[in-house]
């Protein structure tokens, strides 16, 4: 007998193992969902190694942490005098001078010795990228790069957080509602009106006024509304489609109780779109987060969101290019990575959904 | 259907009691109150603080203070604004209400249309290689982060290129001399808008019965020709033509927005009808229709799309419920006096009648499109019933 159950367990284990490799074969045939898997790779790579360089001593923390670090940067500039009138030779406009590795004496207030065509040793915040640090300092001399990477950790927490407790509650809070229908669908259902009226922004700015939201307070916050709110919806028409298969039927008439169904029968079945919504609402969350950070409301030390948001009170959005790493890279690492988990999100559709399919 | 439509709306009415009380609830949980900074005034004698606070009643225990609340809710007494004292919430949300309506009908009518016909072919061209990249700038646009892009676009636009005003509504130095209120000029604004999309979707109503497609596409040309001329006139004579140049001012603040909001929004759709598109395609019916020879294109356009419209189009009624909920940052950014900014600024700064009167706002908009959405639904598809859900 009991050979019997381990020889059924064997085959149970194979037969898992074996629909894994099929559905990977088919999620590897989607060619987004591959690019999309290599992103979140490629940040998840990033997240990871911040530590690895800390712990083994590559970087020096006192230089490279996201939040307390410094670097000096030493530079020589030239001391000139800016024209009165322009265009001249040299400079075209008023905001041509001084120019790259010049500095107006009218500046130098501090150093009234120093004469034009003297050099003048400064630390240059923010500097630009360099050997040193990849992708430059910000104007408080800590490295970008570094940033990026507490910042993809910070993401990576949240996202899957939230994703997960969002999900977790909407799946079952969906699937009860189908199952049970009547009062308990009707009360869930105005549940989940009520939360889809309260305006999500303002309502995070409420609860940001009142609670200091630190990054895992704020993925339990998104993870509740998420679940409450539309997601119970979704998985509840899904749920639906589940409840009138005949397997269910036949289920009940063997005498199955009301949860043993719930949860053997119904719930499997719901998993796979649960996942799938999973994997889009992570976008979402990592949104929302660069969103409430973007705006100042958030109590954490370094993210995206407030990587943008100090290059915007800075100054720095509105000069343009010239000082491209305090712009460019947190804002779109917050796409990228959003980016990509949509299309793994997308081939994952693909696998479950047999009509997406190219043949 | 009408038992349930009765059962459903005695529902909303206990939902949005609830909802009246909680958010009260949680405005009020807020540490401080609008008139703290009154105590910073040395100016002011040392009682104002108290004196103000009772002439709003807000020195009451607050069990009371939700009591009346609610009372006076039903009643249609929203109480005054806190900060714009003489006015009431209902006046402001008038004032507004028009300017986000006006720019996010534009932006979701514009994104609707581009994204249906990108989806559209997205999914007709299924693993070429313009599908993969159609695809990628979609997702780019889908998931970028949109404050940052906003103001990268107002940068690139507005002050590199200095094409567009930076945000805001008008030119104030243009408004000195009007004889209008910018409230005027944006309502008929608002008015011709509205006749003119009329009149284009009668226009397309009225020839879509016409089998011979060179005909219908010249019958709907000149209509469009004639709405144009007819534009111009209108703007052209009396009484407009005094006001369009403060008319133009409007619009030219608008396009920015209008243009960054939609690129943002176009690729929902685009992507949501490419994957219904997708599923259709696999149908037999479009089988049957390459068997019997039809044209490519009227296969995609008159059997496929069709189909593929309608999760588009339900998921379209949801996005409107959204606007104002997602004007929030758009107007921040562009610093478009809307909706939106209001919602916001009455949050921060505790101004708890406006805030509850445009959350609530809010909350009845959803409530009723929800019940919309889900008896239309079961008129559309027949496959779903409504039956003793609910």
């Amino acid at each position: 007998m009991s050979n019997n159950i381990k020889e059924q367990e064997e085959l149970q284990k194979q037969l898992r193992k074996a629909a894994l490799r099929k559905n990977w074969k088919l999620f590897s045939q989607s060619k987004l969902g591959m690019i999309g898997l290599y992103i979140v790779a490629f940040f998840l790579f990033l997240a990871l190694l911040q530590p690895f360089l800390f712990i083994t001593g590559i970087w020096n923390p006192a230089i490279y942490d996201p939040v307390v670090g410094y670097d000096q940067i030493k530079a020589e500039l030239l001391v000139i005098e800016c024209p009165k009138e322009y265009p001249t030779e040299k400079y075209e406009s008023y905001s041509d001078c001084p120019g790259p590795g010049e500095v107006n004496i009218k500046k130098l207030y501090m150093a009234p010795d120093l004469q034009v065509g003297e050099y003048y040793d400064t630390f240059i915040q923010p500097a630009p990228p360099s050997k040193t640090h990849l992708l430059g300092t910000d104007s408080l001399g800590r490295d970008v790069f570094s940033q990026i990477m507490e910042g993809s950790q910070v993401a990576f927490v949240l996202g899957l957080l939230s994703a997960t407790l969002g999900v977790g509650i909407s799946t079952i809070l969906g699937t009860i509602a189908a199952f049970f229908g009547g009062r308990v669908d009707a009360y869930l259902m105005r549940q989940s009106d009520l939360i889809l009226m309260l305006p999500s922004l303002p309502l995070l700015f409420i609860i940001s006024a009142f609670a200091e939201l630190k990054v895992w307070h704020l993925a339990v916050v998104l993870g509740v509304l998420g679940g409450l709110g539309g997601a119970v919806i979704t998985i509840k028409s899904q749920a639906l489609q589940v409840k009138v298969k005949p397997y269910v039927d036949s289920a009940r008439i063997t005498g199955g109780s009301k949860w043993q169904i719930l949860f053997q029968h119904i719930l499997p079945n719901v998993a796979p779109l649960a996942l799938l919504f999973m994997v889009f609402s992570v976008t979402g969350a990592i949104a929302s987060e660069s969103v409430l950070s973007f705006l100042g409301l958030l109590n954490i030390d370094m993210s995206w969101g407030i990587m943008i948001y100090l290059s915007q009170t800075d100054g720095f959005i509105f000069s343009g290019l010239d000082f491209w790493w305090l712009i460019l890279p947190a804002g779109l690492a917050v796409t990228f990575l959003a980016g990509g988990f949509y299309l793994v999100g997308r081939g994952l559709d693909e696998v479950f959904n047999p009509r997406l399919r190219k043949r | 259907m009408a038992e349930y439509i009765i059962r459903r709306t005695l529902q909303m009415i206990v939902v949005f009691f609830i909802f009246l009380v909680s958010s009260y609830l949680l405005f009020n949980a807020i540490p401080g109150n609008a008139f703290q900074n009154l105590l910073l005034n040395p100016d002011l004698p040392p009682d104002a603080y108290e004196k103000v606070l009772k002439t709003y009643g807000l020195d009451k225990p607050i069990m009371e203070r939700v009591q009346l609340y609610v009372v006076n809710f039903f009643k249609g007494d929203f109480g005054y604004s806190y900060k714009y004292y003489p006015k009431t919430p209902i006046e402001l949300i008038a004032e507004r209400l028009p300017r986000t309506l006006m720019l996010f009908a534009i932006v979701n009518i514009v994104a609707f249309y581009t994204g249906f016909l990108v989806g559209k072919v997205l999914a007709w061209r299924r693993g070429s290689k313009s599908e993969t990249w159609i695809t990628v700038t979609s997702v780019f646009s889908y998931t970028v982060f949109y404050p940052w892009f906003a103001l990268m676009m107002l940068w690139f636009f507005g002050y590199k290129m200095g094409w567009f005003p930076i945000g805001k509504f008008l030119y104030p130095e243009k408004w000195y001399d009007a004889p209008w209120d910018s409230d005027v000029i944006f309502v008929l604004m608002i008015k011709f808008t509205v006749i003119i999309s009329v009149l284009q979707f009668m226009a397309y109503l009225l020839t879509r019965g016409i089998e011979s497609l060179t005909q219908r596409r010249n019958i709907r040309f000149g209509s469009l020709i004639a709405i144009f001329i007819g534009s111009y006139l209108f703007w052209n004579t009396g009484d407009a033509l005094t006001k369009k140049p403060y008319a133009a001012d409007i619009a030219y603040h608008m396009i920015l927005p209008v243009i960054v909001v939609t690129i943002v929004a176009f690729a929902g759709t685009a992507l949501l009808t490419r994957t219904t598109m997708v599923e259709v395609i696999k149908e037999d019916y479009i089988l049957t229709a390459r068997a019997k020879g039809l044209s490519q294109k009227r296969i995609r356009d008159r059997h496929a799309a069709r189909t593929a419209l309608l999760p588009v189009v339900t998921s379209f009624i949801f996005t409107i419920v959204t606007i104002i909920d997602g004007s929030v940052l758009t107007e921040t950014i562009f610093s478009w006096p809307g909706m939106g900014q209001l919602l916001l600024q009455s949050v921060l700064e505790e101004d708890i009648p406006v805030a509850m009167a445009t959350f609530s706002f809010v909350g009845i908009f959803a409530l009723i499109a929800h019940l919309v959405a889900d008896i239309s639904y079961s008129y559309l598809d027949p496959r779903i019933r409504i039956k003793s859900q609910g």
